[in-house]
């Protein structure tokens, strides 16, 4: 190893140990061999390397590099820079784990027959699991709830949408803590983003980052029903058509409940209509959560309205698609299927403070004034949240 | 009472009027009185009186045998509307209510069905009785039932001392009954929707039986949904029953009932697409009954039974009359061969039967085979 090829990366450093500090580490060295994993120490001691001698030298030349860095440039100071014995653990730490000795058995696995044997074994077992799966669910042999909902098909379809919440849209929420262990409680929330994905994420939410992992009954509008294997699989993720009814009947049993009272007019907005709340629907959430004596807990999705940038509405289109509303993006319908793909914005899922609706009394469901006032109330509510958002988000796409 | 109360149930020919004289018949303070235009195939205690309930001299019948309580049950299924079956179930019962008034007949009870509700992607999940019946008019039992309904409506205000007690079913299920349900699941290819799968809720003939008799006992006016607790996703139905699903993309579905006619199904697709599901809170709360079949053991017992039966009975819908004909051999068959087959000493299956009901007895030997 010559000297020139360790000046960059010690520059790259940017910082120089000091020498008790290599000196104590070479001690450190001596003294308890930094085997990250002693299965790897054995192996190399079984074919004879000896990793502490490498390891010493290595040190030693560390040590020497940054008083030589040090001659060229009395300028820099040693500050937290790891020593060369903390370097050589990173370096272990990331070529650890490719572990060379592990990579050079595994080549000598691979023309060992037993091995083709094993994964054979393995793959066999693993597709016989899904086919038993598949067959015993063609049976008829699983569970599922009144409303319909199958756990094992929400569990399935979790990952896809942990994905989206954590690396895609990488949302960050706050508010939890208003958000009841047990018992009842109907999330308002403003809906964007021309598909329903906000309704997603906010159960993702609730269910990966709450620490009672509950489900959130999510309410969805009359047109999800008519299409062809979406409307099984909403009601097999526990999502409940928005009807009073439902939504009372689910409050009762002491469900978590969000609603998105917008509906259309707030999922299909344009582009340049962004954060702008459309009407709260006709206030059938507020008497569901009267007739319940429900809180009503407030939910700001920022972010969302960026997915899609819809820049005009088809009413032609939608008419022979059937779609209650068609977007027109730069990227839909013209490319196909691609253009459906959403933009990877940053959100932000804000949870208010409960609004209690307990001191109005059993019969306040009927009173249309009070109704018409608290959905106003609410719509205030959440523009504002949506706007004390927006006023502290920089970027769209990095929040 | 130390009199007994007298209780006149018609169609006693038929399958529901058989069957649920005969459960009254266990009940000690009862008089049955049974009437049918032909006699019933088993006649033993209930006193038979063979007419038909459109007979304009019903008012003197009731007023003469003192009928306390009038369970209608004279009703012809039929897939396509036609008239004879309009004139038979909608103008019958229209007769047998102002009978009814007119003689003084304290209760009156009818039975009815949940898919008058109709299925739309609109409907909550559970519906309750003050639903509208909005369920399309193309196949005739329904069309009947929404019209016999909506007479009662009006039956109610006109003649409020008749307490009119209207049973709605969900689909009912059995080893021996001819429903839709029951048509469909045995018939092998008998299409479902592609990419749908909305919940069914079902009930247990027995079950069935069961509540007609209950609301023939106690006095329970009113309209009640009446299904088994467990509502299931149709896919499970059909799997739990052993039926092969045969996906059908569903505008080519309608396009084919439009062209072809109701008659390859026994529903209208909307029921395989939309969800209508009765609520039976009013059932457990009011009606006080409670199904003594989970809605999975039904389906099982009748896979078990449909296994069974696959090979032997070829179940496309036919003709009512041909329909009662076919149960009617079916009953003496067993009878026959329950008489041959000394001791039965049968074993369990999952979902029981309860030997107390007398028509079971009949079909009960049907396990033996299975075994």
């Amino acid at each position: 190893m010559t000297e020139p090829k360790h000046t960059p990366h010690a520059r790259s450093a940017d910082t120089v140990p000091t020498d008790q500090e290599a000196v104590a580490s070479n001690e450190g060295i001596s003294a308890s061999p930094p085997e990250p994993n002693g299965s790897r120490a054995e192996s190399e001691s079984e074919q004879g390397v000896p990793v502490e001698q490498l390891q010493q030298q290595l040190a030693q030349e560390l040590k020497e590099l940054a008083g030589r860095l040090q001659e060229l440039s009395p300028a820099l100071t040693p500050s937290q820079f790891p020593g060369a014995q903390g370097l050589i653990e990173a370096t272990q730490s990331v070529l650890g784990k490719a572990n060379f000795e592990k990579l050079r058995s595994l080549a000598g696995d691979l023309l060992d027959i037993d091995t083709w044997k094993g994964a054979w074994f393995i793959a066999r077992q693993t597709m016989q699991l899904q086919v038993n799966t598949v067959q015993r669910r063609l049976q008829g042999e699983y569970e599922t709830d009144e409303w319909g909902l199958d756990p094992e098909v929400l569990e399935a379809v979790i990952p896809f949408f942990e994905f989206l919440y954590r690396k895609y849209w990488r949302v960050s929420t706050t508010g939890l803590e208003h958000v009841p262990d047990s018992g009842r409680a109907l999330l308002v929330a403003n809906h964007s983003g021309q598909l329903p994905f906000d309704g997603a994420m906010l159960a993702a939410a609730i269910k990966l980052d709450h620490p009672s992992n509950r489900l959130i009954r999510t309410m969805f509008a009359a047109w999800f029903p008519t299409l062809p294997f979406v409307a099984p699989l909403f009601v097999k993720c526990g999502q409940v058509l928005a009807t009073e009814d439902n939504g009372v009947r689910l409050l009762e049993n002491d469900e978590l409940v969000s609603v998105f009272p917008e509906g259309y007019k707030g999922v299909g907005k344009l582009y340049q209509e962004r954060y702008q709340l459309a009407r709260f629907g006709r206030g059938g959430f507020i008497r569901m959560a009267l007739k319940t004596q429900a809180p009503i807990l407030p939910v700001a999705v920022v972010g969302a309205e960026e997915t899609y940038i819809s820049i005009a509405k088809s009413e032609v289109l939608a008419k022979l698609a059937g779609f209650p509303y068609f977007p027109i993006t730069p990227a839909f319908p013209w490319l196909g299927p691609l253009g459906l793909i959403p933009l990877p914005t940053k959100w932000f899922i804000d949870i208010g403070a409960p609004i209690p609706l307990d001191s109005y009394g059993p019969q306040a469901d009927q009173n249309l004034l009070l109704v018409s006032q608290l959905t106003d109330q609410v719509r205030g509510v959440v523009q504002k949240m949506i706007n004390d958002r927006l006023a502290q988000r920089r970027s769209v796409f990095r929040g | 009472m130390t009199e007994q109360r007298v209780v006149l149930v018609d169609g006693v020919a038929g399958y529901w009027g058989g069957r649920v004289a005969e459960r009254l018949l266990t009940e000690p303070d009862l008089h049955i009185i049974g009437l049918d235009t032909a006699p019933p195939q088993q006649s033993s205690g209930i006193d038979f009186i063979q007419a038909d309930i459109r007979n304009p001299l019903l008012v003197e019948l009731l007023k003469e045998e003192k009928v306390h309580t009038y369970v209608h049950l004279a009703f012809r299924e039929n897939e396509r509307p036609t008239e004879t079956a309009f004139e038979f179930n909608v103008m019958g019962t229209l007769k047998v209510l102002s009978a009814c008034a007119q003689a003084d007949v304290q209760r009156v009870i009818l039975k009815s069905s949940t898919l008058i509700y109709g299925a739309a992607p609109g409907n909550s999940a559970f519906l309750r009785e003050d639903h509208p019946l909005n369920a399309k008019r193309n196949f005739g039992t329904l069309r009947d039932l929404i019209e016999i309904e909506n007479f009662c409506v009006g039956f109610r205000s006109q003649a409020p001392e008749v307490r009119l007690t209207l049973l709605r079913f969900a689909n009912i299920i059995g080893p021996t009954v001819d429903s839709p349900l029951t048509r469909f699941l045995r018939d092998d290819t008998a299409p479902l929707l592609l990419g749908y799968d909305p919940v069914i809720q079902i009930i247990h003939e027995e079950d069935a039986v069961k509540a007609l008799a209950h609301a023939a006992i106690y006095d329970v006016p009113g309209v009640y949904n009446v299904a088994a607790p467990g509502a299931m996703p149709l896919l499970k139905l059909t799997g739990l029953a052993g039926k092969l699903p045969v996906p059908v993309f569903h505008p080519l579905a309608y396009l084919g009932e439009a062209l072809l006619g109701s008659r390859f199904t026994a529903f209208d697709f909307d029921y395989f697409r939309y969800p209508c599901v009765g609520d039976l809170q009013r059932m457990r709360e009011d009606l006080e009954f409670t199904p003594t079949h989970l809605a999975e053991d039904a389906v099982r017992e009748f896979a078990a039974l449909r296994k069974h039966k696959a090979a032997a009975v070829d179940m496309t819908p036919q003709e009512v009359e041909e329909e009662h004909l076919r149960a009617i051999i079916e009953r003496r068959q067993n009878i026959r061969r329950q008489l041959a087959q000394a001791g039965p000493s049968r074993p369990q299956p999952r979902g029981r039967l309860e030997a107390e009901v007398i028509a079971e007895s009949a079909d009960s030997n049907l396990y033996e085979e299975e075994s």
